[in-house]
């Protein structure tokens, strides 16, 4: 190594110091935000707004993070979320991988209509008030499954999976398999699943994060608060704590909840953040893999 | 391929058939119970239990509606159950949108905030029913408050004469002027000021702020007045009086019976030119005025050394605090170079019309408007918008109700939100039952004294009243209105900023004439007529 350094001329080693200079800017640049909305989730609001608030947190306090907490609803909140998002995921990502399994192999008859069907919903669809009509007709309202079913299987998702068997699954695999014996449902769990491990993982992460931050089908179909995810239960804190000119007709102290929206703003952003930020790196290294290989090849 | 679509046929036309023979039950399902034993007056309102559905919006701390004090008692009187569907307040707008499109109705929409909008259009198709007639004959309460105040009858009346939502509305007039006037009055005797009478006095007290360093910190740091831009409660509109005609947020006042457009008068113009040369050019605004958001201006008052000389808030605590506040005080509107001395009144501030609307799936509009009737009745109205009796009030020996002391660690603002239903919630509390039916709360007691010592003695006799506006009417607002105001204002800030008052004054008046200000006006014109008219019939 060090005579490989040796080896470089002045040019070379110019070239590597602007190079690590301007990409450490843009890293500080990308996680300053990130580190400001932490340090800001410690801090007294009135000093995050004369500016005071740089690198270390100003005025430290936890009333922010309290309060969250003491909102008992947020952990209902969490549990629904990892509910959601647990079974959403396990059906979400069956539904796709079972959709996408057939779609790409060559021997399936009727593929192409089939395909041209599926292509339709992704460019028209009933709108909010048919699919709410739908849904309470299905007896789903207020219930887990209207977030976990209307949702199942994207048709982005299975053209994803498909193009990813069509293209790292050969034919002369299933011919080979096909003349030992093996019949197609073996075929698909023993072959090709731990074949597809990572687009099955961005499958997974797909999912999660969607579930994990979705907010609207939660607010449309569930009545109960008991029942909301996390992002609805800290939406309606947030919120809550907002004030505007119609309340002020209302006696209220303007600047305590003002000041508690501030306090509990980023602490929000970070609780709400975590479970992601610590799933990610877990399934990063399949993450990159896949959606290469998913996505480029046509 | 064939027999896929085949299949395919075969599904929907079965799927056809299921769905059409569910909806075919559930027709006939509604007519059984008539014979209900239903009094016409006195309690309970029915003999056997019967129950209403219900869809109300609901504050996040508040609990279930049916757990809630007040209305279980409300039950043992009437005998009428409630079920309750309580959505929270900050989804509400969307999901009773979507539950009114796709036709799944409750009984009744309470605490419903109904626009006016929605109460004609769905007056008109006959979602919601007109409940004049149910208020002659079964709702006493709200008929002798409606005979006794017309104003708040022609106000909820729509245009077609139909009553579609019922009022909702707290008249403590707390509303009238929104933009109290704060100055540092440690400042202005240190630096051997007296409290400024006139305008030219109170800039030779900003100027003095500005240059003699006040705070005694050795920095020019201080900030001579900071304000929000046409923000309410934070703008200087109030400061326009002094020119002989108040400014407010929406540029219109009203001057025996006529509609004036402020932002076009010679008046506003004077203003404008006096803010620009001896303020803005003097450095005594705030630049931040005119762009920061009320965190940062709560945030100026409680720096390390005080930096605020004067500001506007309607509560001069919550910005520089309970202890500084005492360095400060309210000034009276001051004396204009002419000699004006007038303050505003803010517009609107009428009941609101869509607190209760009855929908066409109710079988017994008799029995719910008997049973909203009682929230009609003032102590009940007060106990629905603060709290029932025991818990949030007790009587006094003269029959008024009182406040409880707070629980320890609760601000009114919260506990007001786990007891009752609130400001949006059905009933109307008059400024004659504050004081004789209810106490006001201890702030707003203390507010109501300000405004009335500093401020009432000055104020325009007439506003601009919450008008009931025919659907096409507000059409023609929305388009208009809008995009007139944001020019306005923009070019309110300009002038300020930069001045040029003179030289493009007629222009300006032009681009609003362009923009359909005259149309405009016309409609405000024509709905306070008819509002008026209505009013003295």
């Amino acid at each position: 190594m060090n005579q490989l350094l040796k080896r470089k001329s002045r040019g070379d080693v110019w070239f590597d110091v602007i190079n690590l200079t301007l990409l450490s800017v843009v890293m500080l640049l990308v996680l300053f935000p990130l580190y400001f909305v932490l340090i800001a989730s410690f801090s007294d609001p009135n000093h995050i707004y004369s500016g005071d608030v740089w690198l270390v947190p100003k005025g430290f306090t936890l009333d922010g993070y309290a309060r969250i907490f003491s909102d008992s609803s947020i952990w209902i909140g969490y549990a629904n979320s990892i509910l959601y998002a647990g079974l959403g995921t396990l059906i979400g990502v069956a539904v796709t991988v079972f959709a996408a399994y057939p779609l790409a192999r060559k021997n399936l008859v009727g593929k192409s209509g089939l395909m041209w069907f599926l292509m339709i919903t992704m460019f028209f669809s009933g709108g909010l008030i048919p699919t709410y009509l739908l849904i309470k007709d299905l007896h789903m309202l207020n219930t887990i499954w209207a977030l976990v079913i209307p949702g199942a299987g994207s048709v982005f998702n299975v053209i994803i999976v498909r193009t990813f068997f069509q293209s790292s699954i050969p034919d002369e695999l299933w011919e080979a398999a096909s003349i030992d014996g093996c019949s197609n449902t073996r075929f698909f769990w023993s072959i090709v699943l731990p074949l597809s491990k990572s687009i099955i993982a961005v499958m997974v992460l797909y999912h999660v994060v969607g579930f994990w931050n979705g907010f609207f089908d939660a607010l449309i179909y569930m009545n109960d608060e008991s029942k909301y995810p996390l992002q609805l239960v800290l939406r309606n804190i947030l919120v809550q704590n907002q004030v505007n000119s119609g309340m002020m007709m209302d006696v209220e102290s303007y600047a305590a909840k003002m000041r508690v929206t501030e306090l509990i703003k980023y602490g929000v952003i970070i609780v709400s953040s975590l479970p992601l930020l610590i799933l990610y790196p877990f399934l990063q290294k399949y993450f990159v893999k896949g959606v290469m290989i998913g996505s480029i090849k046509g | 391929m064939k027999s896929v679509f085949k299949g395919a046929g075969i599904l929907i036309l079965t799927g056809a058939v299921v769905i059409s023979g569910c909806s075919g039950d559930n027709s006939g399902a509604k007519n059984s119970d008539q014979a209900i034993a239903f009094n016409k007056t006195g309690l309970p309102i029915v003999e056997d239990a019967i129950s209403l559905k219900m869809i109300s919006p609901k504050a996040a701390l508040a609990p279930e509606y049916s757990q809630m004090e007040i209305f279980k008692r409300l039950e043992e009187q009437t005998n009428v159950k409630i079920e309750w569907e309580n959505i929270p307040d900050t989804d509400f707008t969307e999901k009773k949108n979507l539950l009114l499109a796709s036709g799944n109705l409750p009984d009744a929409f309470y605490g419903a905030g109904f626009t006016d909008y929605e109460l004609i259009n769905y007056g008109k198709d006959g979602t919601i029913i007109p409940l004049e007639d149910l208020i002659d004959q079964y709702a006493p309460n709200l008929k002798a408050l409606l005979d006794r105040r017309p104003d708040i009858k022609s106000s909820i009346t729509a245009p077609d004469g139909h009553i579609y939502g019922l009022p909702s509305w707290e008249e403590n007039n707390l509303g009238t002027n929104p933009f109290f006037h704060v100055i540092n009055k440690k400042w202005l005797d240190k630096l051997g000021l007296d409290m400024p009478q006139t305008l030219d006095e109170y800039t030779a007290a900003l100027v003095a702020f500005k240059t003699q360093d006040p705070n005694g910190n050795g920095k020019a740091d201080e900030i001579p007045l900071s304000f929000m831009h046409m923000q309410w409660c934070m703008d200087i509109a109030g400061i326009f009086g002094a020119f002989g005609l108040p400014d407010n947020l929406e540029h219109r006042v009203v001057r025996d019976g006529k509609v004036i457009f402020t932002a076009t008068q010679p008046e506003y113009k004077e203003a404008l030119k006096y803010f620009n040369e001896k303020w803005y050019k003097q450095g005594l605004i705030d630049p931040e005025s005119f762009t920061q958001d009320a965190a940062q201006y709560l945030a100026k008052g409680k720096t390390t050394d005080e930096t605020l000389g004067s500001y506007i808030w309607w509560e001069k605590e919550e910005v520089v605090g309970t202890e500084r506040g005492q360095d400060y005080a309210l000034l009276s509107p001051l004396k204009g170079p002419d000699g004006d001395q007038t303050i505003g009144r803010s517009n609107g501030g009428g009941p609101g019309r869509g607190a209760f609307v009855i929908t066409k799936e109710n079988q017994n509009p008799e029995i719910t408007m008997r049973w909203i009737d009682q929230q009609y009745e003032p102590y009940m109205a007060a106990q629905i918008h603060w709290g029932p009796l025991d818990v949030v009030f007790e009587k006094d020996e003269s029959g008024k109700l009182v406040n409880f002391p707070l629980p320890e660690g609760t601000s009114a603002g919260e506990f007001r939100q786990k007891v009752a239903p609130g400001t949006g919630g059905p009933g109307v509390i008059t400024i004659e039952d504050f004081g004789k039916v209810v106490d006001m709360e201890p702030r707003a007691q203390q507010r109501a004294k300000d405004l009335e010592t500093y401020y009432d003695p000055y104020m325009e006799k007439e506003n601009y009243p919450s008008i009931f506006f025919e659907p096409e009417e507000l059409d023609k607002i929305n388009r208009i209105e809008s995009e007139l105001i944001k020019y306005v204002n923009t070019q309110r800030g300009k002038f300020i900023v930069d001045g040029g008052v003179d030289e493009q004054w007629d222009n300006y008046v032009k681009t609003l004439e362009k923009m359909g200000l005259n149309e405009l006006m016309e409609i405000y014109q024509n709905g306070l007529d008819r509002y008026n008219a209505t009013l003295n019939k």
